[in-house]
């Protein structure tokens, strides 16, 4: 892991950096785009082209059955290798009102959740096992609801990035916490 | 931690565990137990139960993972070969694991782990074929001794008791059962029979019941639920043991721990067991074993209860880390050394074995290049912080007094 300019920590694909700005602090996980994958991306769209205009273009007549099934295999493939590389997970924390996910593309596509303040309870540190790995993963216990909400969706970046954002994301609910209580401590004496 | 032993950071694998209730589970969770009190890390390794998936913690910091591999029969997980290596190989370098305990010799994933395990060059404590004798430790199972202890009074020798619990299938002998009480019923009209656990053979139990009108001699109890256990074996004099096949036998142990007289069947492990004079052994032939109750029932009166201390649970935790121990320091042998020593398994399962461990670290390499292993985190310690416990009331105090 190396530190890159100040608050910037890298790790493989994954690249975390933190600042403040306007009174929000907000964390951000950038994501390198993998050029293999892209290339993939490329070659099923290419594959999905061929197969459709393959009944078209050839001279002798092909029966609409196997043209159709062509057609089918040929979606199905530029699916599987379909690539909708993101640029970055961000965190912003903003005081009072709560928190908000966003999920950047590489294509300019921008997906934003928020959850306000009072819906989230606490920011946990998950390990997650699955059949054939184990790793960590952050996410929000929530109000109300069954499913914990997961910070990062879409990348799985190492511990040590999600540790800080675990960090501030208690501190922010626990000072947001004892400044209710303060508030309205007063409102009770009367 | 003791001073001179050094901390080992133990896996136990094996099919069984919580939530299934038996004897490898409650073995599984009492050595953890007291391997933890002893200092060491110790993290469980089973397949999931249900819903039942993922990281769980029990009682002292325990740690479990329930890899969602789905069990295909009586608890057991398809034996895949090698598609638990990944998993295997991720849960070894996270927790930094230097010993691998698989239990139950019918555990599939067992030993998976401990092949696994062998290729990564961790330590495994298990009897595999081609090691040498020096290498071979007998570590005897223990007993939970708080709660099976015997009946404060003593019970009358007027009627004659024996309790037999277990469950009611071909392996444990109930066909045996079903040709001896009666003979043990005509023989000695003193005797009476507690009959606990439920299976398939229970229908023949009844039915020998009615055949012989042995209703008020035999009683049948049902399931019997392992809490309960203990009340039911100090209603008894004599322990009843019929199995076809047993490993080891905890329910003897559970039984003399309550001050009962054994009689079992010469099977396996048993022998072992108990000292002779807290045993009858017999042959699984219904003569012999009729034999041997009558030689119980002769010898019961000079037979004081109180009197023996069986091995606890610490006891058998102590002599598991003197192996642990033992086997740190053993040489670790790589492959190539290993290869010669399955070969001298048999014409055919030794090329299969060398073919099986070949395979075994090519996918190693391919997962060391896929995964590589400075990519996984390794856990940190996590104990139990009581410290941490006073400010979550104080946080606790805070929110209530602001609503």
């Amino acid at each position: 892991m190396e530190q890159e300019g100040k608050g910037e920590v890298s790790s493989g694909i994954y690249t975390y950096n933190h600042h403040c700005d306007n009174g929000f602090d907000i964390h951000e996980i950038f994501v390198k785009r993998s050029r293999f994958r892209v290339l993939l991306s490329y070659i099923g769209m290419v594959f999905l082209l061929a197969s459709v205009s393959r009944p078209f273009l050839s001279e002798d007549k092909l029966s609409p059955g196997s043209s159709v099934w062509s057609i089918t295999f040929g979606i199905l493939v530029a699916k599987c290798l379909q690539y909708k590389p993101v640029k970055k997970e961000s965190v912003v924390i903003m005081p009072t009102f709560g928190v908000q996910l966003e999920i950047h593309f590489w294509s300019g596509r921008v997906h934003r959740r928020f959850v306000p303040l009072g819906k989230v309870l606490k920011p946990l540190l998950n390990e997650c096992v699955t059949p054939v790995t184990c790793y960590w993963s952050l996410s929000l216990l929530l109000c109300d609801e069954e499913e914990l909400m997961l910070v990062f969706q879409k990348s799985r970046p190492p511990v040590k990035m999600l540790v800080p954002v675990w960090k501030a994301l208690g501190k922010f609910l626990n000072s947001e916490c004892q400044t209710c209580s303060a508030v309205s401590e007063p409102g009770s004496q009367t | 931690m003791d001073g001179d032993g050094k901390r080992h950071r133990i896996l136990m694998v094996s099919d069984f565990f919580f939530p299934n209730f038996g004897g490898v589970e409650s073995h599984i969770y009492y050595l953890s137990q007291c391997l933890l009190k002893l200092g060491h890390k110790v993290v469980v390794m089973t397949h999931a139960y249900g819903s039942r998936s993922g990281v769980r913690y029990v009682t002292g910091g325990l740690k479990v993972y329930y890899v969602p591999w789905k069990p295909f029969l009586m608890q057991n997980t398809l034996p895949t070969l090698f598609l638990t290596f990944p998993i295997v190989r991720t849960i070894l370098i996270r927790e930094k694991i230097s010993v691998v305990h698989g239990h139950q010799a019918f555990s599939t994933l067992c030993h998976e782990a401990l092949m696994h395990a062998r290729t990564m060059g961790k330590e495994n404590t298990v009897l595999r074929s081609g090691i040498s004798p020096q290498k071979v430790f007998m570590v005897p199972n223990a007993v939970d001794t708080a709660m099976f202890t015997p009946s404060p009074e003593r019970l009358s020798c007027d009627e004659i008791v024996i309790v037999v619990i277990s469950r009611l299938v071909y392996r444990k002998g109930a066909d045996l059962l079903v040709e001896v009480i009666p003979e043990v019923c005509r023989l000695f009209p003193k005797v009476r029979f507690i009959v606990g656990g439920d299976g398939p053979k229970r229908v023949r139990l009844e039915e020998m019941r009615e055949k012989f009108s042995l209703q008020d001699r035999v009683e049948m109890l049902g399931a019997v639920p392992h809490a309960q256990v203990r009340s039911v074996l100090i209603s008894g004099h004599i322990f009843l043991n019929s199995s076809l096949t047993e490993a080891f036998c905890i329910a003897i142990l559970e039984a003399a721990s309550c001050g009962l007289l054994t009689v079992s069947t010469r099977v396996g492990g048993v022998p072992e067991v108990l000292p002779d004079d807290m045993i009858v052994l017999a042959q699984p032939a219904p003569e012999d074993m009729v034999r041997a109750v009558k030689k119980a029932i002769d010898m019961l009166p000079g037979i004081d209860p109180q009197m023996k201390k069986l091995y606890s649970w610490d006891d058998v935790a102590k002599r598991t880390e003197i192996v642990y121990d033992r086997a740190m320091q053993s040489s670790k042998t790589d492959l190539l050394e290993r290869l010669p020593r399955y070969l001298t398994c048999g014409a055919w399962a030794g090329k299969l074995f060398c073919l099986v461990m070949i395979i075994n670290y090519l996918l190693w390499c391919l997962l060391e290049y896929l995964q590589p292993t400075e990519g996984i985190e390794e856990v940190p310690d996590i104990r139990l912080v009581y410290a941490h416990l006073e400010s979550v009331n104080d946080m606790c105090r805070i929110q209530s007094e602001g609503n």
